[in-house]
């Protein structure tokens, strides 16, 4: 692709390059200087609705829109002179005409782009005497969404996404002047699966989520940065969580998730399932260690039932039996995880049986949603695994122990099925961040952590690896799996040594980079 | 050595008293005489038989002011519970039917085991829905339950 000529320009002052065709505005941003805008959104073609990211060009006598004028070589241009910034009020002063003043109960309020502008540039008294319009304050728009009509400033964001973006066009302007008003055509909804996106890409409070509606406030969520593990897509998440009160307990940790911004994998949007079914996080969590030793439940801590498993399996090492071990593994595990998964189980015990549980793949669709339910399936195919599925018979001959990653069975089999098939197999260990109906068929049920409380790193449907930290932190004694694993390599004493280095994610995908050529590519 | 230092600080504390005894009475003579002076001398109120009017600017328990209906002005958005300094309000919103309110509080507690009426909440509202103007001073109890106001008893 032949590059595009860049052009000279200076935004206050500041000499500033941009490719030929950019606008006032993307120059500016690219450079770290703020333009204020409401209507512009990078993703869009721009409209020019909100006017309130006039500047100054040297040489044009009226004030012009930045989101909309292109870059021209030795443009001056000025961005907070006394005439932009009078000009911005004035904007303002006519934007807030019609906007309620309700922010109290506005679930943007904290984050809404107005309210930042009028601190900034407003702080006016509205010259409006007259009274403002009324309008619908609680329409259904769709099944998540809500439109506050009275709040929206007709900057169409939502319109052009819906043009745009999916293309499914449920959103119009109707009437004209000041009847103006977005609203869903004639006895449509939006229905489709990247509603939420409206939510997060409204610059007030106009469209708002009925899931999120009255929970919380913006402003106690404390952002952590993930991966989305619902389907094998790897979208950019951000998780929103509350922090807690000193004296009172909150009804869950998780608020919301949003999108985060990746130009190759989901740009600035998720999909509804990545946005909405953040549940899992908080809902049935195994976060104590749950021991059972000839019927009786047994305390036991952390190191404890690390050192169970380890001993479990040295005897089975001095029988020389290590054929007769049998491990379940997921694709919700990081490609650390996996790779430790298989050092240990497949180059140092040779088990024979090693097989993959995920959630059954559902439909997809052409946008971000693949069909796979799994994060992190081309991972383990990438490293070695041959991804065999689980069946109940697999265990049916002699397997001495059996130890099982992640709840799916659940998913893929009845529970009375799954009882009677592991009923003759004397050690069962459950490493699983989620309480199911599995746990009275285990010995030993160890809690890990999901996605969102671990480092690491996934691979996606495309082949893009991509880096982890924690968004949350574990609750109870809750490890993650990469903590079990390597704990558990060291326990077993084949070869101590080399995982003793093997204790964090970087020194695993260190390893994993010098072992593996696709993942040497990636670094 | 020790003994000389103890009689000193008990004559030492007679003065404190003997002064102060002197200066209010020099002041209360003055004022006897109709001479005005900045200083007034100090009057001992017999509490709690007698007591001082507060002051109109006091804080004291605090109460939810009502809606013409009788509904709580508060519509929940937790600005009082963000600004409190000891973290002793606890607010859960939820949805009312009328489009005018919207959001009202299902569970709105003040710990006052916890508070420390600097007032910051009345400060705070948007709504002017917390008020600390009950005149109620006399807080204390035998039970630590009884200092967790819910709603209901901030709305009497």
């Amino acid at each position: 692709m032949k590059e595009k000529p860049m052009v000279k320009i200076f935004i206050d002052e500041k000499l500033v390059e941009a490719e030929e065709g950019k606008t006032i505005l993307q120059a500016a941003e690219a450079a770290g200087i703020a333009i204020p805008h409401l209507c512009y959104h990078d993703a869009f073609e721009p409209r020019g609705t909100c006017r309130l990211c006039l500047v100054e060009i040297e040489g044009i006598p009226k004030l012009e829109l930045s989101c909309s004028t292109t870059v021209k070589e030795g443009m001056k241009v000025r961005t907070q002179t006394d005439r932009v910034r009078e000009a911005r009020k004035g904007v303002l002063e006519f934007l807030l005409a019609e906007h309620p003043m309700d922010c109290p109960i506005c679930d943007k309020a904290g984050e809404c782009k107005l309210q930042d502008y009028y601190e900034e540039y407003g702080l006016f008294e509205s010259s409006f005497a007259e009274s403002k319009t009324r309008r619908e304050k609680k329409r259904d728009i769709g099944k998540n969404l809500i439109h506050d009509q009275e709040r929206c400033i007709l900057c169409a964001r939502c319109v052009r996404f819906m043009d745009e973006i999916t293309r499914t066009s449920e959103l119009g302007i109707f009437e004209r002047g000041h009847e103006c008003v977005v609203d869903v055509y004639d006895g449509m909804l939006i229905g489709n699966n990247y509603s939420g996106n409206l939510a997060e890409l409204c610059p007030v409070g106009a469209i708002t989520d009925k899931d999120f509606r009255f929970k919380t406030r913006t402003w106690f969520l404390d952002k952590g940065k993930s991966v989305c593990p619902l389907c094998s897509r790897g979208c950019n998440i951000s998780i929103e969580h509350h922090k807690g009160f000193a004296r009172f307990s909150l009804p869950k940790r998780v608020y919301r998730v949003r999108s985060e911004y990746n130009p190759q994998i989901n740009s600035y949007w998720i999909c509804d399932k990545g946005r909405y079914e953040y549940s899992y996080l908080d809902k049935n969590r195994q976060t104590t260690i749950h021991a059972v030793k000839n019927g009786q439940p047994v305390p036991m801590d952390w190191e404890q039932a690390l050192d169970h498993c380890a001993t479990e399996i040295k005897k089975l090492i001095y029988k020389n039996k290590t054929s007769r071990i049998a491990v379940v593994l997921h694709s919700w595990l990081s490609n650390e995880e996996l790779f430790l998964a298989k050092k240990i189980f497949l180059d140092d015990l040779q088990a024979k049986h090693i097989y993959f549980s995920d959630l059954p793949s559902e439909e997809g669709d052409d946008f971000l949603l693949t069909s796979e339910r799994s994060p992190n399936r081309k991972g383990a195919l990438e490293l070695g695994f041959d991804v065999k599925p689980f069946a109940l018979k697999n265990v049916e001959d002699t397997i001495d122990i059996l130890i099982v990653f992640g709840a799916f069975l659940i998913e893929n089999f009845n529970p009375a099925d799954i009882r009677e098939a592991l009923t003759h197999i004397p050690v069962k260990i459950l490493i699983t961040p989620q309480e199911s109906e599995l746990n009275p068929l285990m010995d030993l049920v160890i809690p890990s952590a999901h996605i969102a409380e671990k480092e690491g790193s996934l691979t996606n449907t495309d082949g893009i690896v991509q880096k982890f930290s924690p968004a949350l932190v574990p609750p109870g004694s809750c490890h993650s799996e990469l903590e079990f694993l390597s704990g558990l390599g060291k326990g077993i004493e084949e070869n101590f040594s080399f995982y003793k280095r093997l204790s964090s994610g970087d020194a695993v995908r260190k390893k994993m980079a010098e072992d593996i050529l696709f993942f040497r590519e990636k670094e | 050595m020790r003994l000389i230092r103890y009689f000193f600080e008990i004559i030492r504390g007679f003065c404190i008293t003997a002064r102060h005894f002197f200066v209010n009475i020099f002041f209360h003579i003055l004022n006897l005489f109709g001479i005005k002076t900045k200083r007034r001398g100090a009057v001992t109120i017999q509490y709690p038989e007698q007591r001082a009017a507060l002051a109109s600017r006091h804080r004291s328990l605090h109460r939810m002011m009502k809606r013409e209906d009788g509904k709580p002005r508060c519509v929940a958005c937790m600005l009082c519970a963000t600004v409190c300094p000891s973290e002793c309000i606890y607010i859960e919103a939820a949805e009312e039917d009328d489009p005018d309110i919207q959001k009202y509080p299902a569970v709105f507690i003040i710990d006052l085991n916890r508070c420390c009426f600097c007032g910051f909440c009345v400060e705070a509202c948007p709504e002017d829905a917390i008020r600390m103007d009950t005149e109620q001073i006399e807080l204390a109890s035998y039970d630590r339950k009884k200092l967790v106001f819910d709603i209901d008893r901030l709305l009497e």
